[in-house]
């Protein structure tokens, strides 16, 4: 039988655990307020605007910000948009002027289906869709997150015209 | 003694606020009232929550709020504003009509009661100390209907919890309540100061071991009573998505969260009062402010002194909750029942031998 005096030695002992627990998590919170050791160091990566005095600039090298095509490089493979998981990229690319080029009229990518994977940076074979380091796109229609890099479509009389300026380039008629 | 003392709560404030002699009453009420609430309530709010926010992200190696203004102090400003913006989508039902009602009561009559210096006394009774302990009690009572009034699970279990715990924490709440009357001789806000000095050592808490045990108790049962973090089952955001405040947004959230504010901040300031000295400022500054007649520097001081306090009282507790995890409702209302009950009567005994002992050995 356990004894009324055993009993209250053991309520008493559990009050003393339970204060000392409590007490002993307020202690090691202390150096938490002062910054102290490397683990108890903010880690919190601050959103790079003038308060937290960082630019874009400060962003990791592979950031994967908002896309960009140099579409003077861009080929109109269509790989990156075959390899979309979220099918946000769509291309339109005519023949044109020149045989071994393609014309690319219309690269628009919808960021509102975006998800900065960066498949399509990966498999672009001339390097021209590459992400940028810019993170804000925040736009008050849906329809301003569609980025367009095309070079806008071609007329057949353009397409003739240019092909007889580089006929004309070629066998020396006209002098650049 | 002094000029205002012989006055009535109303003509104190009259004076103070500069009005004619011939002001109803109603508008003197009603303006002190609008001067509390809107020159100590709302900024201690402000600071309290501000330092909460910053403190429990120091705890958590985080950086806390930092856009709002200087290291984000307007914070709490800018989240009042964007709650206060929100369109309301639910109808109002009766039962949270109730719950305003019950609330706005609460609030509005225990910040008459409020302690905040000698001067700012409107209400200074036999039950002054008692009154604010019921509004608490009402508070809670307002809680609960506030959770039942969603019709969801988790404002039912909610208030269900709000209800248990304040059941629990009344109890031990009350008895430290007495043991500091025991030793003020009364519960006159101005017996507990006439008792207590402005050095630490002529403290109630300080007084004898008994007194700083009930002060122990009297604290920690009113976190049980108003359900105020860590012991915050009612609220519970993993079990109970929020508890009674779950589906609460907008204005609705914004006048809650101010309720539960209020509630923690009275029941800093009455213990304040009761044990760790009140409005008395150290050093002799009350008693030579008084015999030079400085009422406003000494109101001024006075409520300095005592918010600066409370304020202390308030970060402690933060710190205590920002760094224990939220207690489960059965083991508050267990421990406000086995361990705060028996700690509080003990303490009760303990200070009312220490009473007998302090008038016989006057006596002898």
């Amino acid at each position: 039988m356990i004894s009324v005096f055993s009993t209250i030695a053991r309520y008493l002992l559990d009050v003393y655990y339970g204060a000392r627990s409590v007490w002993s998590s307020c202690i090691t919170a202390i150096p938490y307020l002062f910054s102290a050791g490397d683990f108890r160091k903010e880690v919190t990566e601050q959103y790079p605007d003038p308060i937290s005095s960082r630019t874009a600039d400060d962003l990791p090298p592979r950031t994967r910000g908002l896309l960009y095509n140099h579409i003077d490089r861009c080929t109109g493979c269509k790989e990156c948009e075959k390899t979309c998981p979220t099918q946000c990229i769509s291309i339109k690319a005519d023949q044109g002027a020149e045989d071994a080029k393609l014309w690319v009229s219309k690269f628009d990518i919808d960021f509102s289906r975006c998800i900065f994977c960066g498949l399509c940076a990966e498999v672009c074979q001339p390097q021209s869709l590459v992400h940028t380091k810019q993170y804000e796109g925040a736009v008050y229609e849906l329809t301003d997150l569609v980025a367009s890099f095309g070079r806008g479509s071609v007329t057949n009389e353009q397409r003739e015209k240019w092909a007889s300026l580089r006929r004309a380039v070629e066998s020396d008629e006209v002098f650049l | 003694m002094n000029e205002l003392s012989g006055l009535s709560w109303s003509a104190a404030w009259r004076v103070a606020l500069g009005l004619p002699e011939a002001a109803p009453q109603w508008l003197i009420a009603t303006i002190g009232l609008i001067c509390i609430y809107g020159l100590v309530i709302l900024p201690s709010g402000w600071m309290v929550a501000y330092l909460d926010r910053k403190l429990s992200a120091d705890f958590q190696a985080r950086v806390g709020p930092n856009r709002a203004g200087p290291a984000g102090f307007f914070q709490p400003l800018a989240d009042l504003l964007k709650l206060l913006q929100k369109e309301t989508v639910q109808e109002w039902s009766w039962r949270e009509g109730f719950w305003l009602g019950v609330h706005t009561m609460a609030l509005y009559s225990t910040v008459a009661v409020l302690p905040l210096g000698s001067l700012a006394l409107l209400v200074d009774t036999d039950m002054s100390a008692f009154l604010p302990f019921w509004a608490t009690l009402v508070l809670a009572l307002g809680t609960m209907l506030m959770g039942f009034s969603q019709g969801s699970a988790p404002g039912w279990f909610g208030g269900v919890r709000v209800a248990a715990q304040a059941l629990a924490g009344a109890f031990p709440a009350l008895v430290a309540l007495l043991s500091a009357g025991l030793q003020a001789g009364g519960f006159r806000w101005s017996a507990f100061a006439a008792i207590q000095g402005g050095s630490p050592l002529h403290w109630t808490a300080f007084a004898n071991p008994f007194q700083f045990l009930a002060m122990v108790v009297f604290i920690i049962s009113g976190l049980v009573l108003l359900g105020i973090p860590p012991l915050d089952a009612g609220l519970s955001i993993p079990d109970l998505h929020g508890g009674v405040a779950s589906s609460l947004y907008g204005r609705r959230l914004s006048l809650f969260q101010l309720g539960r504010f209020y509630g923690f901040f009275l029941w800093s300031v009455i213990t304040v009062v009761l044990f760790l000295g009140g409005w008395i400022l150290p050093a002799g500054l009350s008693v030579s402010l008084q015999e030079g007649g400085d009422w406003k520097w000494l109101q001024l001081l006075e409520l300095v002194w005592l918010l600066a306090k409370t304020y202390s009282l308030m970060v402690i507790l933060v710190w205590v909750a920002r760094v224990n995890p939220r207690s489960r409702v059965d083991q508050i209302t267990d421990f406000a029942w086995k361990v705060l009950s028996p700690f509080s009567l003990f303490a009760l005994i303990g200070a009312a031998l220490c009473a007998g002992w302090n008038v016989w050995r006057a006596g002898v």
